[in-house]
This record gives C-alpha cells, structure tokens and sequence, in this order.
C-alpha cells in the first residue's frame, strides 16, 4: 500500500443506493474506497435533482448528485435485465461491500437477494439502507427525509410552542442513515478479519434518525418527561438566542461568569444578575428565562461583530447567528482548508467543495476524483475488472444493457 | 456468530458531555472495551443510572483516576499501551499538557490510533477555544435558517452538532483502525466538530460556491425531490394535547392521486389549481389550508395510517412519549433495549439504529458511577495487586 493512499485503499465498494443512501458510499469513498456507483442505464434518479450547475438541468450538472457522489465511479447497468444481473454477480464476486437502498425485499426479488449474494461471495457484507428498516409493522411503509426527521423525534422539539415544529437544514434524517451506515460496515469488516464471513446490515433510517436526537428519550425514561418546544432556548438552558441591531447571536452561559457579568455590569444593564447566587450553574439553569431577558436587554443596541469581538477578547463562547455563506470567510475553517478546489475538466472549470470532517494524519481525506459522469466507468470496468472483450461490450452498449 | 463486531478492540476514552460519549458509546455498543478516565467529581451532569447519562455511558468501564497526579499520569500511559485506540474531546491544548498527546503517546506505544475530537481543531487561530453544539450551530447556518414560518431563526433545540460529532468521530476511529489492521500503522485524526456538522449541510452549500447562490430557509419546501403537498400538518389533539402534526410528502402524479382519493376525494383537490406538482407548488398555501382542514379532523395517528394504506408518505411528528411508548416499530424491532441497575431494578434507554446478521451491538451493561471498574481495571488489565491498588488509592491517585 503506498504512502498517500486513503485509509481505506484496496477496499472495493458496490453502491446500489440512491438519493437514500449514497452518502454512506461517499463517507468510504472518501477514505480511498473504491466505490463503483452502479446506475440504471438511464442514470440515477439523484441526478435529475436540483440544484444545477448554472441552473442548467442536466444528468451531469446535478449538484445534489455532486455532493453525495464525489470520488466514486459510475457503472451504468440495467441489473433488472438477466444478463445485467449477471453481471452484478460477476461484480459482486471480486467486492467487500455492498450497498443498497431499494424498498425491502426489492433485491430477493430480482434475485439479488442477501442469501444469493451471500453463497456467491460469502466474505461479502451488504448495507441495506431503508427508511424502517427490514422487519416491522412499518416495513413497507413510504417515507422521504422530512416524514423520517417526524418520526424519529428530530422534528417535534425544534421552534416555538404552540406554532409548527421547525425541520433540520439539511437532509439529517439521511445524513445520520449515512454515518450509522458506514459504521455499521466498517464494524463488519473489522468483524471479518477474525472469521473470514461477511454480514448483512439492517439499517432502520428512523432508528439511525433516533439516535442523532440528543436528549428526547432520555429525558422520557428518565424523568417521564415530554421534551417540548422552547423557542430558541437550548433543552439545557444555557443557550438562546438574542436579536441585536444588525443581527443574532447565540448567547451562552456556560463561559466565565464573573469576566461576563463585569462587563454587564459595566455598561449599566445587569439589573439582578451581579447578585452572588447567579453565580452557581445550576441557578442560571433554573432561572434562565429571567437571566436571558436580561441579557437581550444588554445585547440589544449592539452590532453583532462588535459585541462577537469583546466577547472573545473575554473569552466567552458567544456566537453569531449566521448563513451559511459565512463560514466562505470564516478563519478558522479557511486556515484549515475545509473548502477544497475541484476540478471538472469536462466543464473547464474547478468549484470548491465542502471538504474533511475529519483530517487523518497518516492517510487523509482526499478528492481523488470529481463526482463521475453517468457511465463514465462503464468500458473500463467491464473490460478490467470482468474481463469482456471490446465487441461484447459494444453488445451490451447496443441491448441498452449498459 | 452472535459474536459482537469489535470484540477485542480496547478504547481509552477521556471524553465528556456529549460529542465524545456518544463515539464512544457506538464503539462500546458494538463490542469495544471502553474504558473511561473521570475525575472523582464529575461536572454534575445528571444520574448515571437513568437517563440521558444512563444513555450516553452504558456499556463503558470507569476508572476514577487523577491525571494531576505523576503517578495518575503513569497509569493512563500504562493503559496506552493496553489500548488500540485513545479518545478525547477536549480543546487542543489538554491532551498535550498532561503529555498525552499523541506524539507523545507513540513513543509508548507506536500504532496507537489517537482520535481528538476538539470544537474547531487542533489548528488554525480558533484551536483552542471552547466550544459547544449551539455556538457551532449558530456559526455553520443551522441555526439562522432553520426558522419558523415568520422569519425568526429557531435552530435545533438540541446539539444536533454533538450526535453529529460523534457518529463521525465513531468512524474515524473505525477507518483508522481497520487501516492499521492492515499497515500496522496508528495515526493522529484531528477531528473539527465545526467541520463534521459544517460538511453535513448538503447540497445547498454547493449550490452557494458554484451559483453563488446565499442559501434560504428551506422552511417545509423539499430538500430532495420537489414535493406538494410536502409539510406537516395539525392534527386532532390527543388526550387534551392540541400539539399533534402529521408530516405528509406528496412526490409523484401517482402519489398525489391517491392522497386525493385517500382524504375522500374532496372537490378542491379536483380545482385546476393542484392538477399538476408545478401548480401545486405554486399555490401550496392555499393547498396546505386545505390539506390542515381534513388533517384537523383526525389523530395525527389516523391521518398517517390512512394515508400509508394509500402508499403516501406521512408520519406522525413523533414526541417523547410517541417515540418511547407508542411507535409500533421502534417496539417490534425492539429499539428501546432493557437495561439492569445493580439493585435489579430496570430502565430502558436507547438501542442500536442497525442490526448485523453475525451479532448485533446490543446494551449489556448500565452506566458505571465514576470509579465504578477501579478493580477490574488496575487489578485485572493492569495487573496490580489489593496493596498496591489500596496505596493508590491511600495515595490519591486513584479515588475509590
């Protein structure tokens, strides 16, 4: 293995998945996987969703498609046509993962089902992503990101009580399906190298949404509570967000107590807050909303990057309330390269990507290559990796096969 | 088989609060050894024996160990060299201060994979600052944009950013594991909780560095596939309680005909207006007001069943109690396992979102209190005799 391959490199990825699961592929992707995206002929379904390029729609300008699909390969292959379907298994024979996100039992019935593939390759380890999962009353049952965000309790405790509950930025019902799916095959994969057998994943996007809420179930089975909507004050109190002129931020109460109260106190507006029993954390809880009108009083008239930058001369973990568009400028993420240069020779031109959630030292996160066209690895994967000679895989382009 | 998938992998894990706790509570789940180093008086977060803290600690060991202490600090070297991997989620400096950084700790034991976890890395000029999922959350634009119907930002009314943090420190500590498995190499991973919530935004930041366009509040627009009907709607109260929603999404022509024929083909729904998605996302307002008078009618249980029969998205907008006591899936897959306490007695906290056919992760232990393993960890892993765990212990490196 060279110095400067991915964590991951020699690791060999199947991604049947679509717009449900194709972050999981990238996350492996990411790390030097070789994930081939195997797409219908007519190209995955991701890639008719928008934002576009230039706002131009096209099967190659999808961003949606971009985001989830970086450093994977594109295969296009009919797997519904018997011979596309042998060639998958052929696929499948040479791989360490699988992964796929169609309606439960959708892969038995094209007969790709985990006891077929699982005699074929038996070291193979199969992610199946759906929305509840393979088993249960809702097994069936639809569902897009925003039902599963409902139904996982992501969505009930955002906003104000008494108005309509506020859903996540973000696909995070998805995203969190992801991040447990990728895990759940790389603890598969560790779990093979002490009995060489692979295993088939059942991962429920309503369970992996479940367990991205923080505090709802616990706060039910342990205080029999029924965690409620409070507006912007975090479930800890120790968070609100307060309007200033220009702006929000994001108080905190959780810094230094005397350095914050000294400068309240100050500029005349700490009314009750210097007195003593404040400064016990549990009392700031307790009284929070008191404690916060307080401070949106004293925050009010100002501009937000002039209290942001008094705060931090102070050190407290104040924030602003800001777009996304911010964090283009930000100095931190900037001095730390999070947005990386990709380059689309197909379109001359090169578009910064969000980049790492994490930086590996030895093997790092890389773009190895830009989100693929449809089909672009088409020949040489079946000429490679199966060994076809050029005029079956002109057949096979000819039957629309591939 | 029935075997759990990281059987055999120790973790020395120094994290606390949330972000931390829960990678290590994925690793613990799955098998891993974690074993946590506390100090004797833990920030008073809660009760280790129910709840949130019950939930992000099951499965793990204690050892109540003062890191102040030389000899302290010889004793987490000495479990070092125990360990596959080392955990922490403190700010940059910590770790390196106690000498425990992993230059540092390679030279004890040179494949340690060492996972650091901090707020904003160990880099750049904000690297040693403090920070916590409502400040990163307000910094990345979860917080400004997702806002209610008015305008006004109200973000999570949790550390999204601390879950997130966490399942993807858990794979960090897996991809690089599994790489050492085969390059007998450990590595530094410098995770920043700012960057794994920030790259979790989607599509829309791609949208801002190709188009140039300033992304909006999504409010309940689709965020996939362009949907109509696609919202939540208010539902009969239950039991007095009138904060129950129903989230429907009607994506397809074929969808939207058995939504129609699904709340009884009512006249509206026939009006030129809804015929096509185009048009019903244009007059979406007056299409929701529609949709709320037929949902208003009906449990936000009712609403969701009778529109899954017709194979439409929708799902109750699921509260504490729903998700806990009520969800007939999240029962009948059993997500809420059964836990004991020393006493016999029994709480439930949360399960494991995925199942592996060879043996899956499963909550077998409660939530130690600090100190709780100090014997099975000293005398067992580290192989110290009753007199010499007593003189820790007489000694204050080690609180019993």
């Amino acid at each position: 293995m060279s110095e400067g391959a991915g964590a991951l490199a020699g690791l060999r990825v199947l991604d049947l998945s679509t717009y449900r699961g194709h972050l999981a592929g990238r996350l492996l992707a990411d790390m030097g996987a070789d994930v081939v995206k195997v797409e219908p002929p007519a190209g995955d379904m991701a890639r008719r969703i928008g934002p576009f390029v230039d706002d131009r729609p096209h099967h190659d300008r999808s961003l949606f498609f971009w985001f989830y699909n970086l450093n994977k390969r594109s295969l296009t292959l009919d797997i519904t046509n018997p011979r596309g379907r042998e060639l998958l298994l052929d696929l499948a024979r040479a791989t360490d993962v699988l992964v796929e996100s169609f309606a439960p039992g959708e892969m038995a019935r094209m007969g790709l089902g985990w006891d077929e593939l699982h005699r074929l390759n038996p070291a193979l380890v199969m992610l199946s992503i759906a929305p509840f999962g393979q088993t249960g009353p809702y097994r069936d049952f639809e569902a897009d990101d925003t039902v599963l965000t409902a139904l996982s309790g992501m969505l009930y405790v955002n906003g104000y009580p008494g108005r309509q509950p506020v859903r996540p930025l973000g696909l995070q019902a998805y995203h969190s399906a992801a991040y447990y799916g990728a895990i759940a095959v790389m603890c598969a994969l560790l779990a093979r190298d002490r009995e060489p057998v692979g295993q088939w994943i059942d991962l429920s996007m309503q369970e992996a949404a479940a367990a991205a809420v923080e505090h709802v179930a616990g706060s039910y089975f342990g205080q029999n509570f029924v965690e409620p909507r409070r507006g912007t004050l975090h479930w800890s109190r120790f968070f609100r967000v307060a309007r200033c002129r220009d702006g929000y931020v994001m108080h905190c109460t959780l810094g230094d107590w005397t350095s914050l109260i000294e400068w309240v106190k100050s500029e005349g507006k700490a009314q009750d807050l210097a007195d003593p029993r404040w400064e016990d954390v549990g009392y700031r809880a307790e009284h929070a909303e008191h404690l916060f009108d307080v401070l949106d009083e004293w925050v009010k008239d100002y501009e937000c990057n002039e209290l942001l930058e008094r705060a931090q001369a102070l050190r407290q973990p104040y924030a602003i309330v800001q777009g996304p568009e911010a964090m283009l400028k930000d100095e931190q993420l900037n001095a730390r390269g999070f947005f990386v240069e990709v380059e689309h020779p197909e379109l001359g031109r090169t578009f910064r990507y969000p980049g790492a959630p994490y930086l590996f030292n030895g093997t790092p996160w890389r773009v190895r290559r830009r989100p693929p066209l449809l089909g672009e690895h088409t020949s040489e994967i079946l000429r490679d990796e199966l060994g076809l000679e050029p005029a079956e895989i002109a057949a096979l382009y000819a039957q629309g096969i591939v | 088989m029935g075997s759990l998938a990281l059987q055999g992998v120790r973790v020395l894990d120094f994290t606390w609060v949330v972000a931390g706790p829960v990678a290590t509570r994925i690793l613990a789940d799955n098998g891993a050894e974690v074993v946590k180093i506390e100090r004797k008086v833990p920030p008073p977060l809660g009760d280790r024996k129910r709840g949130l803290q019950c939930d992000l600690h099951r499965n793990k060991l204690s050892l109540a160990l003062n890191m102040g202490h030389p000899r302290g600090l010889e004793i987490a070297l000495d479990l070092v060299r125990k360990s596959d991997i080392v955990i922490d989620n403190f700010s940059a400096r910590v770790m390196r201060q106690w000498g425990m950084d992993y230059e540092s700790l390679r030279r004890v034991k040179p494949d340690i994979i060492c996972i650091s976890m901090s707020g904003f890395g160990h880099t750049g000029p904000r690297s040693n600052f403090v920070s916590y999922g409502p400040t990163l959350q307000a910094l990345t634009g979860y917080t400004r944009l997702m806002t209610d119907i008015d305008g006004e930002p109200a973000g999570y009314g949790y550390s999204y950013s601390d879950m997130a943090g966490g399942f993807t420190g858990a794979l960090a500590a897996l991809v690089a594991l599994w790489n050492r498995r085969r390059t007998g190499r450990g590595q530094f991973v410098d995770l920043s909780q700012l960057e794994a919530v920030a790259a979790l935004i989607g599509p829309c930041l791609l949208d801002l560095t190709v188009n140039g366009r300033v992304p909006e509040p999504p409010l309940y627009n689709s965020q996939e596939a362009p949907a109509a009907p696609h919202g939540v709607y208010r539902c009969r109260a239950l039991d007095g309680d009138d904060d129950r929603w129903v989230a429907i999404a009607v994506r397809s022509q074929g969808e939207w005909n058995r939504f129609v024929e699904a709340i009884g083909s009512p006249a509206w729904a026939a009006e030129p207006k809804f015929r096509t998605l185009y048009l019903r996302m244009r007059n979406r307002t007056e299409l929701d007001a529609n949709i709320a008078r037929w949902t208003l009618q009906r449990s936000a249980e009712e609403a969701m069943a009778a529109l899954q029969k017709a194979r439409v998205a929708a799902g109750v907008v699921s509260n504490g109690a729903d998700l806990c006591e009520r969800d007939p899936q999240l029962k009948a897959r059993g997500f809420w396992p059964t836990v004991a306490r020393a006493d016999g007695s029994l709480t439930r906290v949360s399960g494991v979102p995925f199942k592996l056919s060879g043996g899956s992760g499963s909550v077998r232990t409660i939530a130690p209190e600090v100190g709780e393993n100090n014997d099975y960890i000293l005398g067992e892993l580290l192989g110290m005799s009753p007199a010499e765990r007593a003189e820790l212990v007489a000694a204050g490196v080690v609180w019993p």
